[in-house]
């Protein structure tokens, strides 16, 4: 027992939340009976004996994260869910009916479950510190608030800004939750509890009034208070949640109607439509999924991929050699992260579209609220230009982001070698050349190692970080550490061509360029694969990267993996005619104001005189994403990745696969290997394709009725 | 003997005040200075002590511009900065400062430069309108507001430049270019030979421009990046008598000689420059430029400011125990052309050395081939506040190139005073 603890300190009463053996508190069941039969107690005391009441929380840097994500994991039916959220709001309700003043101090993170039980409170109070974070991001995990979050929350921050903090699931800080109402004062961390009862005091004495609502302006009061404006509203709500998640989520709907449907109406409506809304999700698929990418995420934040006793090195500057697109965006997001960095490039040209990028983002971020304005010019500053490798002496890390083409990475890692100390790590921002290549000409092939980020940088949350023969555990270490630092979820993988997502991803590239020679149209082919929830098709994606790039990077895994690598003609007969993708605006697609169109010269250049085909979406869908099980089933078996999950959370974080199927290997479980085995061997069979063949560990699976997961 | 040196130095390009470095701030100048400083000595950021610049119109948005430098430079929190003022010696000051400081040990490493941004010195209202507005902010009452409204009139609103302000003395109530003037009377110097040492500095500097690139760092010029500033922009390669005979002069319309032409030009600019001990040099791999062997300050009459060189030079020739013909190289800094010729003719004089000094003899004869050999500040530029070190970075460069044993380094300063250095390699 005793995740709580209630002090009684003369008349005013202080729960303290302290989930045992846990980092963090959390609302289990457990948890939640405890805390119905304490505010039962207090029910009978209050008034008389006690007068107020402050929920606290023994945990550093943590209110209350939340409900327990296991117990809601395991819902398996509506019923069970309803059931769930009622109770919830039953007891939190009686916490909200105590005739006493109640304050939520607010210590740090105070998210879903514990933000509700905070809005049951009469106040809430927070602590200076940038350990708070307020928010419901019930959202993510293809939920809503169930326990009262979607009727609380618009009656104290008001239904605009509610409903954009529950459609969003973002956090807000401490001080901008006192802008918005949501805290109705901040203390000092070390005071937060004693000076919220100082506040109760007041409050009793009727010496203080809360104000929360500040003056809105003409249209958002309009929005707000006129049931039109609310039409308005949340229409554009709903077009912009369907024009953001594609309608793949259910869940940011759902929120929306719930508060459409319960706005104004009474509180035991509200609730239970809320639950039964919540009910209905929490069932899903998709709220399974987003759980289990959930994980995967907590999971790849701090995995240890070298051995703990290894320590990584500091890095207090880095050398950036290529001040191209992959330079500039990684300059930037070192600005942003407070790194200064060296930018080498060898013409002043690059180096002024680099800055001119990143001050595009910077300014983006600061209209954005993300950075104050006086941080634009500092951040900007940390990058500081050059044309020669002067001030790369000291650089603790340095990343090489020049062409593609061994000879020219060669030169530049012999020269590094020769000018940075040997305690420095030499990575190469590579994306198909051989780690173990580029490093020879470097003195010491040790401190060499791939860290291959994805473009645009400064979105993309994946890195690969490749380990060559020689790389050593200290480089790793180092990098591995200086990645998560500016923000990216890494995952080690081995040194082979195209080395885990490239290689995957190409396989899908290349098929999509199969099926169009086989006369499908090319916005065909892309929508089938958007609708199955991609960011974009393979082909507008090859566009994205730029046909040149693209082809050179298939040749080489063609030259590396043999027939089943084929690059599909069409790359080759497309980049001969030279459409050098988006940098012209017209490749695959043609880009007039906005709008895409399908370049109908491709067509012509493919030799097809007619973009008619007889296949199917079903088959076209199955054929590109089942070369990709097939790839990643060879990376497990060659070692490229460690485990299922790494390609998974490689392949939602670096390609966009979509979270709500939960990674590709969690799909093609889903779908079962022996079906994929059978599909495969068909299509090998009907295309006389080696490159369908299934591979023998996916074989091996099939037979023995596994999944890349284990036993389904 | 423990010397202090100057390891190395550089600065961004001098650029005439309202062109292409008309948005950078002094403190973004500065920075990048510093910034280039610690990239081109590989000098570890954790390692510098204080960051010590002469600013002369201190931004209002970066008061103690040198600590925000040093910030925003990289140089980690716990570090010291602060800036200071001699006017136009702030430049050297911020390195005697330096030398100051590590002689008596409160530091090991420094960074001295100077940073001006004279196009983002601010116009400023008068103090009837500033009283009133703050008056207005402060009053309760409507009647005590209109009252105060009512007393604004439309004369209150025009603004004064900062700079024009910056660049009168308030003892005397003359300008510099009116000082400058005291002088060409007092020593006849016309108007001829001020154009001849003019054009001169424009023909040097713009010769030179290989070299005094050695000592400058690009710039890509924000907020647009479209530009790189590479070179000096006041130079100009085809000056001649003719244009320069056709100015008319600025401050004495009728019977002047000075005119913008044969003055200093308004310029942004910003030099770092970084000092330590020879010891420690030695201790970290340094071949330092050079070694500062004395250094001097004194004051004159404010309203012959331009003839401080010709006061400070026989003392710090006194203190170095050197003479002037020991100096293979002389660089004074040319607020104008008749303020550096009026020195030239006093140390040249034997009643100048006895009427001050009680010498015998002249201090000396500066000739023009051992003076401003790369141009001065005609051709370059006068960031204020900056100068200073730039004359530091280009003596101690060509003293390098020359392999010169001892360089002197002067300028005059507003107010009336006079600044000069000795270096020796």
């Amino acid at each position: 027992m005793d995740a709580l603890n209630l002090k009684i300190e003369n008349d005013i009463a202080i729960l303290e939340f302290d989930t045992p053996d846990s980092r963090v508190n959390v609302l289990n069941r457990q948890t939640m009976q405890e805390l119905d039969s304490i505010v039962d107690q207090l029910a009978a005391r209050a008034g008389s004996e006690i007068k107020g009441l402050i929920v606290s929380s023994k945990k550093e840097g943590i209110f209350i994260a939340g409900a327990d994500i296991k117990e809601i994991e395991k819902i398996s039916s509506a019923k069970e869910a309803v059931e769930k959220a009622q109770i919830g709001k039953y007891i939190l309700n009686k916490l909200g009916r105590l005739n006493l003043i109640t304050v939520a101090a607010i210590n740090g993170a105070c998210l879903g479950g514990g933000l509700e039980l905070a809005l049951h409170c009469k106040y809430r109070t927070a602590s200076f510190s940038e350990a708070v974070r307020i928010g419901l991001p019930e959202v993510k995990l293809g939920l809503i608030p169930g326990f009262g979050g979607t009727q609380k929350l618009p009656k104290i921050v008001g239904l605009l800004r509610a409903t954009n903090m529950i459609l969003s699931g973002e956090m807000v800080s401490g001080p901008d939750a006192l802008r918005y109402g949501l805290v109705d004062r901040l203390f000092p961390p070390m005071r937060l509890v004693e000076d919220s009862r100082d506040f109760i005091r007041e409050l009793l004495n009727g010496r203080v009034a809360v104000k929360r609502r500040k003056k809105q302006g003409l249209r958002n009061s309009f929005l707000e208070n006129t049931p039109l404006g609310r039409a308005v509203f949340f229409d554009q709500a709903g077009k912009n949640v369907i024009k953001k998640t594609k309608g793949f989520y259910p869940a940011p709907l759902k929120a929306i109607e719930v508060i459409k449907r319960t706005y104004g109406q009474s509180a035991e409506r509200g609730s239970l439509l809320e639950s039964e809304a919540f009910s209905k999700l929490a069932v899903t698929e998709i709220s399974k999924n987003l759980i289990k990418v959930f994980y995967l995420n907590e999971e790849f934040k701090n995995f240890p991929w070298v051995d703990a006793a290894i320590k990584p090195a500091r890095v207090d500057k880095c050398g950036i050699v290529g001040a191209g697109v992959m330079g500039g965006g990684i300059a930037q997001l070192l600005g942003f992260y407070d790194i200064p960095s060296r930018l080498k490039d060898i013409n002043y040209e690059a180096l002024k579209t680099a800055l001119k990028t990143a001050k595009g983002l910077f300014d983006y971020a600061a209209k954005k609220r993300i950075l104050r304005r006086h941080q634009v010019d500092y951040k900007l500053g940390l990058i500081s230009p050059t044309v020669t490798y002067k001030g790369f002496e000291n650089t603790d890390l340095v990343i090489e982001a020049v062409v593609e083409d061994l000879n020219i990475k060669q030169k530049v890692f012999k020269e590094l070698g020769e000018i940075t100390t040997c305690a420095a790590v030499l990575a190469s921002n590579t994306s198909s050349l051989p780690i173990t290549k580029i490093a020879e000409a470097a003195n010491s092939p040790d401190r060499v190692v791939g860290l291959h980020f994805f473009n645009p940088v400064h979105r993309m949350p994946l890195v690969e970080v490749i380990r060559s023969s020689r790389t050593s555990d200290q480089a790793l270490a180092t990098t591995i550490r200086f990645a998560r630092r500016i923000g990216k979820v890494v995952i080690v993988v081995k040194d082979v061509p195209g080395f885990l997502i490239n290689r995957i991803l190409l396989s899908y590239l290349n098929e999509a360029g199969f099926l169009f020679e086989e006369g499908m149209k090319m916005d065909d082919i892309d929508r089938i694969a958007r609708d199955f929830g991609m960011p974009m098709g393979p082909i507008e994606l090859i566009d994205e990267i730029g046909v040149d790039v693209g082809y050179k990077v298939a040749k080489i895994l063609e030259g590396a993996y043999g027939e089943r690598m084929r690059a599909a003609p069409i790359l080759e007969k497309v980049r001969d005619k030279m459409f050098p993708g988006k940098k012209t605006k017209s490749c695959f697609y043609i880009r007039a104001k906005n709008k895409k169109m399908p370049n109908p010269d491709i067509y012509k250049i493919a030799g097809i005189s007619r973009a008619d085909s007889a296949i199917s979406d079903e088959v076209a869908l199955k054929r590109m994403l089942y070369v990709m099980i097939n790839e990643a089933a060879r990376c497990l078996e060659e070692g490229v990745a460690d485990r299922p999950q790494t390609v998974d959370i490689g392949m939602i974080m670096g390609t966009g696969f979509p979270p709500f199927r939960a990674g590709l290997l969690r799909y093609a479980d889903s779908l079962g290997t022996d079906n994929i085995v059978r599909t495969l061997y068909d299509f090998e069979k009907a295309k006389k394709a080696e490159r369908f063949r299934p591979c023998n560990y996916l074989i091996s699976m099939a037979q023995t009725k596994r999944g890349f997961y284990g036993t389904i | 003997m423990d010397r202090i040196a100057v390891i190395d130095g550089i600065r961004t390009p001098f650029v005439k005040a309202w062109t292409l470095f008309e948005d950078i701030p002094a403190q973004i100048l500065g920075t990048i200075s510093v910034r280039e400083l610690l990239e081109i000595t590989h000098l570890k950021s954790n390692l510098v002590d204080e960051v010590i610049f002469g600013a002369v119109a201190q931004p209002v948005e970066a008061s103690n511009v040198a600590r925000v430098i040093s910030l925003y430079a990289g140089i980690p929190k716990e570090k010291r900065a602060y800036s200071l003022s001699r006017n136009c010696a702030s430049g050297f000051e911020s390195v005697t400062s330096g030398f100051e400081k590590i002689t008596c040990g409160l530091d090991e490493i420094v960074i001295a430069g100077g940073a001006e941004s004279m196009s983002n010195i601010p116009l400023v209202f008068g103090k009837d309108i500033t009283k009133i507005l703050m008056r207005l902010n402060k009053s309760k009452t409507l009647m005590r507001k209109l009252k105060l409204l009512s007393g604004i009139r439309p004369s209150h609103f025009k603004p004064v430049a900062g700079l024009v302000l910056g660049l009168t003395d308030p003892v005397c109530g003359l300008n510099m270019g009116q000082t400058a003037e005291v002088l060409a009377k007092e020593f006849g110097i016309t108007r001829k030979e001020q154009d001849e040492f003019s054009l001169t500095s424009h023909k040097r500097a713009a010769a030179n421009r290989m070299k005094l690139r050695e000592e400058i760092a690009p710039v890509i010029v924000p907020p647009d990046y479209d530009i790189v500033v590479m070179d000096d922009n006041g130079p100009r390669e085809n000056q001649t008598m003719e244009a320069l005979g056709s100015l008319s002069p600025y401050f004495d319309k009728y019977t002047g000689t000075v005119t913008v032409g044969n003055s200093c030009q308004v310029t942004d600019g910003a030099c770092a420059l970084l000092v330590m001990k020879e010891e420690k040099a030695r201790q970290m791999g340094y071949e330092p430029l050079g070694y500062i062997r004395a250094y001097a300050y004194n004051g004159l009459a404010p309203n012959k400011m331009g003839l401080g060189p010709a006061y400070s030079i026989p003392t710090v020739l006194k203190r170095a125990g050197l003479k002037l013909k020991d100096m293979d190289l002389v660089e004074i800094n040319e607020a104008f052309a008749v303020q550096v010729l009026a020195c030239i003719k006093a140390l040249a004089s034997k009643k100048f050395a006895e009427e001050n000094f009680s010498y015998p003899e002249p201090i000396g004869q500066i000739d023009m081939d051992r003076l401003n050999v790369n141009g001065g500040a005609i051709a370059l530029g006068h960031p204020v506040g900056t100068s200073g070190s730039r004359l530091i970075l280009t003596l101690a460069k060509e003293m390098k190139r020359r392999n010169a044993k001892f360089g002197l380094a002067s300028l005059c300063v507003g107010g009336g005073q006079g600044g000069a250095i000795i270096l020796e390699r």
